[in-house]
């Protein structure tokens, strides 16, 4: 059963003597009981505009949103039955990290002993049990927001709202907190939204990752489906790090299919026999269309596109090669360390199968196979 | 507020004619009462429509007041035009100290910095009565008694603080980053100061002019007791009105439209100068 | 051509001591990256060279000549800040002139300013005020004001930080080079450890104040000189666990919860007493067989990351480790248990009570 559902939810933001904003369009989402869903954009695409609008800090302009088969998006936010972490954290100053993460459970009317075993065990999570007798003006920014965390967390709701839960954490702490934020919502069936502009925390953390950008749902699906199957060029250079290579090809009639030029530098077969009927009618009714190759799908040292080494970066455990080919830069990254000096010339290796193709608006003609 | 019914909405309007009446009536019945004689003012019912006379700003360019006993010699010219000399002076003055220091303030820490800004500000808590009686006695010992410039002087009693407080504020604003850049680029510091500090808090620094003007410009007691007539502001002039023969409402009705004309006029100039500024979004990054 | 060089600089600030004893030397034409957790000292370093503060003690040398006590404006720097410190009041134009008006001899300003600008791609931008400016622009801006003068030193305070992750990866890859251009001494602070290893010749590690290391990129990710440094680099953070090796067979061993694990050949002596084993994710291998060589493990969570698949493991004896996959390999599923194994040569033991790592302290390059 779908835990939460937004049914065609609108927000616009009017002030006077301004345009509308309008910040939300049409947006329709069911969450399953369980899931932990990512909202990823860059900042001012409707993210965090349609977090609050769950939680009941803003209202919908249009649209229904139900959590739990109840209507709620006419409750006041106390009686949604949602916890939130927020961005700035908005820890109660004049309470200790142990009132804070507390509070709730408190008002909730919980035994004294329930509680303490429940901060005491979110606590020991987050890595915050030394400080849980410090006040918020006492910890630094990355404690804070594990507190911050551990006060959302630790509340019975029926879904957890989190706004960028985990930009500020220390580093050295990130891949592990993400690693037990995941078990403990998996372990408890916890439901979960939240938000973020960082595309290594939605992967890390989510089941499926939405996509916003410019107030609409570009596409909501797994991030192996994000990444093997972008819905459309957007999705397809917005997701991945680095950034898909994307290039301008001509499209030409062969033999076998279809031969697609970039330049007079590289080309590429793609056989009409691996396509499906409407991507190769789609094909030969578009002359120009944009290609797109992983960096992590290039190959150094073989293959046929020489290119000239701009940069060569080894970062420990994967080596970044951006090389020029004909005005053109290309990056490939591969695991292990590669012996190119820029100013070099050395190969690279971009094979047809791995190519994604899109037409003049965007849409996705064909995916890379294998995804 | 997007969703409010035809109801809330005219609710708003009512409310809002009526806060507007409120504030707005006192003006615009001295406006009116400073073109109308003592007599059509005294009326009872008073009426809104009446023969206009410009009899009463006769009498105040002239300086020939006529009452009832008879003509009466009043300088209103001259202490309009003291007011103007005496706060542009005070502010002038004021903006020439109070700048640098208010820029020290911000930007450096030194021994009693604190101290020293608080007790600028606490002459903003004492009553002037209490320093008055010392003053004048001070002034008259100086020979600073009924000079513009003792007047001046004291007038930074009022206008510093206001000036130091508002424009250091604005300097913290300013990230220090900028004018190391600035010093980096090659600069001294008397440039960075004058070519970045200064024009980045120039909002700043108008605003807290033109307050400190209109505070100079509506002081009463300082100029009372130290000036002597030919060196009185108009707020002291304005004593002239209450006559032997009763108080000439229209006459004052009349002096008060002069003397506010000047700082509502600069205040709706730099209103102007200071929302232009603000949106100087920039400055922080 | 002038070399930066600090000599034994220390700067306190009450109780603090954001500088203790420091000491580097930066080539013409090298790039220097200042790498550290926030509060290391990092940025207070920048602008005592900058002469923002002076040095309680110590000196500053850019090509020989001291320059502690000189004003700003005379030090011959070029520095970049991180929340960009443009005019506000001037248009980008003036600003990346504003440096080459007040030398006398600024020669071909409106040449100087095109060539540059051509360089950093915002030719089209010029005319504009900052605030019309992206957060891009806006550092391109200023990168180039901080280069147009070809300053002897060149100070970028984490300069790609309110950047976002496109454009700072796009500015990763062109800054080297741009950098390159000139003879300046470059000095590049930043949080980032991938930042520091993709931009710097040498990276210098800044922990409370003191120097930990200054080597290449390559070298102090293979050979951090502490565990302290260990930790700092690598995404997921390097995996420790608490043993007391000991050598059999020419052969280094201990017991890693439980497992008997192999940390490669024993030259010399065993190291005396605890040591932390640090074995970073990526060199983990996971699988479901069990053999004797391996440490026992239930799988927490699979959390994907950088194409690869980031697995939370628990230990037998509770321990949590991290374990980097690559994208192909088998991962298995939350909640199944697995073994995990490494290769010896993967192991890096360091001294419990200090933190040193043992047995690469030869290899250290002090700078």
């Amino acid at each position: 059963m779908d835990m939460l559902e937004l049914r065609g939810i609108d927000k616009v933001y009017r002030s006077r003597g301004k345009e509308p904003v309008h910040a939300v369009r049409a947006l329709d989402m069911a969450v399953e009981k369980g899931e932990i869903v990512a909202l990823l954009g860059s900042s001012g695409c409707g993210k965090t505009s349609t977090l609050r609008m769950i939680a009941g800090f803003e209202d919908v302009s249009a649209g229904s949103i139900a959590l739990g088969g109840r209507r709620i998006h006419e409750l006041p936010p106390a009686r949604r039955k949602v916890a939130m972490a927020f961005e700035g954290y908005s820890l109660y100053p004049p309470l200790t990290v142990r009132e804070n993460i507390a509070f709730a459970l408190k008002s909730a009317q919980l035994p004294r002993a329930e509680v303490t075993r429940r901060v005491d065990e979110i606590a020991r999570l987050v890595e915050i049990e030394d400080i849980l007798d410090s006040y918020p003006r006492a910890i630094s920014g990355g404690q804070q927001q594990r507190v911050s965390l551990a006060r959302a967390l630790v509340r019975d709701a029926d879904l957890y709202l989190l706004d960028e839960p985990m930009g500020q954490l220390e580093p050295q702490l990130r891949a592990v907190l993400r690693g037990r934020i995941k078990s403990l919502l998996a372990e408890r069936g916890m439901t979960a939204i939240f938000v973020t502009h960082d595309q290594t925390e939605a992967s890390a953390l989510a089941d499926r990752i939405a996509v916003m950008e410019g107030g609409v749902l570009q596409q909501f699906a797994s991030e192996k489906e994000l990444k093997g199957r972008p819905a459309n060029l957007f999705v397809a250079s917005f997701i991945g790090e680095p950034p898909m290579n994307l290039l301008d090809a001509e499209v030409m009639r062969s033999d076998s299919g279809f031969r697609l030029s970039v330049g007079t530098d590289m080309r590429f077969d793609i056989a009409g026999a691996g396509l499906d009927v409407e991507a190769a009618k789609t094909l030969a009714a578009t002359p120009q269309v944009r290609i797109g190759i992983r960096p992590q799908k290039i190959v150094v040292g073989t293959g046929d596109v020489r290119v000239k080494v701009v940069s060569n970066q080894w970062l420990g455990d994967q080596s970044h090669v951006a090389g020029d080919c004909g005005g053109r830069m290309l990056i490939a990254v591969t695991p292990g360390r590669v012996a190119a000096r820029p100013g070099e010339i050395v190969s690279f290796a971009l094979e047809p199968r791995h190519l994604h193709i899109f037409g003049g608006d965007g849409t996705c003609i064909r995916h890379a196979e294998g995804a | 507020m997007e969703h409010s019914s035809l109801a809330g909405r005219i609710f708003r309007g009512v409310a809002l004619t009526l806060i507007l009446i409120f504030f707005m009536f006192p003006i615009v019945w001295i406006f009116l009462m400073s073109f109308q004689t003592n007599e059509q003012i005294l009326r009872i019912p008073p009426r809104i429509l009446f023969e206009p006379t410009l009899a009463n700003y006769e009498a105040l360019i002239s300086g020939q007041l006529r009452t009832a006993a008879g003509n009466l010699q009043i300088s209103f010219m001259r202490n309009l035009f003291n007011s103007v000399v005496l706060s542009s002076a005070a502010v002038l003055l004021a903006l020439l100290l109070g700048v640098p220091a208010a820029y020290a303030f911000a930007r450096f820490k030194f021994r009693l910095g604190e101290s020293i800004a608080f007790t600028l500000l606490s002459f903003r808590f004492a009553p002037p009565l209490l320093v008055l009686l010392p003053l004048s006695l001070y002034y008259q010992e100086l020979g600073l008694n009924d000079t513009y410039f003792g007047i001046v002087w004291v007038y930074q009693l009022i206008a510093l603080p206001l000036i130091l407080w508002i424009v250091r504020g604005y300097f913290e604003d300013i990230s220090p980053d900028i004018e190391h850049a600035y010093r980096l680029a090659g600069h001294s510091w008397r440039e960075a100061f004058t070519r970045i500090a200064v024009p980045l808090a120039g909002p700043g620094i108008a605003a807290a002019g033109l307050l400190s003007f209109i505070f100079c410009w509506n002081n009463f007691v300082f100029a009372l007791i130290l000036a002597s007539a030919d060196k009185q502001p108009v707020t002291v002039g304005a004593l002239a009105f209450v006559t032997a023969s009763g108080i000439q409402y229209g006459q004052i009705a009349a002096a008060i439209v002069l003397s506010v004309t000047p700082t509502l006029l600069l205040a709706l100039y730099a209103q102007r100068y200071l929302v232009e500024g603000l949106s100087l979004g920039a400055v922080k990054g | 051509m002038a070399r930066l060089e600090i000599n034994s600089v220390s700067k306190a600030f009450g109780a603090a001591r954001p500088a203790d004893g420091l000491s580097l030397a930066v080539e013409p034409g090298e790039i220097v990256a200042v790498f550290g957790p926030s509060g290391s000292g990092k940025t207070v370093l920048l602008r005592m060279i900058a002469g923002m503060f002076e040095p309680d003690d110590g000196d500053i040398l850019v090509g020989g000549r001291s320059v502690v006590g000189a004003p700003p404006e005379r030090r011959g720097i070029g520095m970049a800040f991180q929340n960009f410190a443009l005019f506000p009041h001037m248009t980008a134009r003036d600003n990346i002139a504003s440096g080459l008006r007040a030398r006398a001899g600024g020669g071909d300003v409106a040449g100087r300013v095109a060539a540059i600008s051509r360089l950093l791609k915002i030719e089209h931008v010029l005319g504009h005020a900052p605030r019309e400016l992206s957060n891009g622009q806006k550092q391109r801006t200023a990168l180039a004001r901080a280069l147009i003068g070809n300053p002897d030193v060149l100070l970028l305070d984490d300069p790609l930080r309110n950047v976002d992750a496109k454009l700072r990866y796009e500015m990763r890859l062109e800054l080297p080079n741009l950098l390159r251009r000139g003879t300046a001494a470059v000095l590049y602070v930043t949080q980032d450890y991938r930042e520091a290893m993709a931009i710097a010749d040498r990276i210098a590690v800044l922990i409370d104040g003191r120097l930990a290391q200054v080597a290449t990129p390559a070298d102090i990710y293979a050979q951090p000189a502490s565990v302290a440094i260990a930790r700092l680099f690598g995404d997921p953070t390097i995996n420790l666990a608490e043993v007391s090796p000991v050598a059999e067979h020419g052969m280094l061993l201990a017991t890693v919860a439980g497992a008997r694990m192999r940390l490669g050949a024993a030259d010399g002596a065993a190291p005396a007493g605890a040591c932390w084993l640090g074995v970073r994710p990526e060199d983990l291998a996971v699988s479901s067989a069990s053999t004797d060589d391996a440490i026992p493990a239930r799988i927490l969570a699979i959390t994907p990351m950088h194409e690869k698949a980031v697995l939370l493991l628990r230990l037998a004896d509770g321990t949590e480790w991290l374990a980097a996959l690559p994208p192909d390999a088998p991962q298995g599923a939350a909640d199944d248990a697995v073994f995990v194994r490494f290769a010896p040569d993967a192991a890096m033991l360091f001294d419990r009570a200090t933190g040193l790592r043992i047995g690469a302290s030869h290899r250290l390059k002090a700078a």
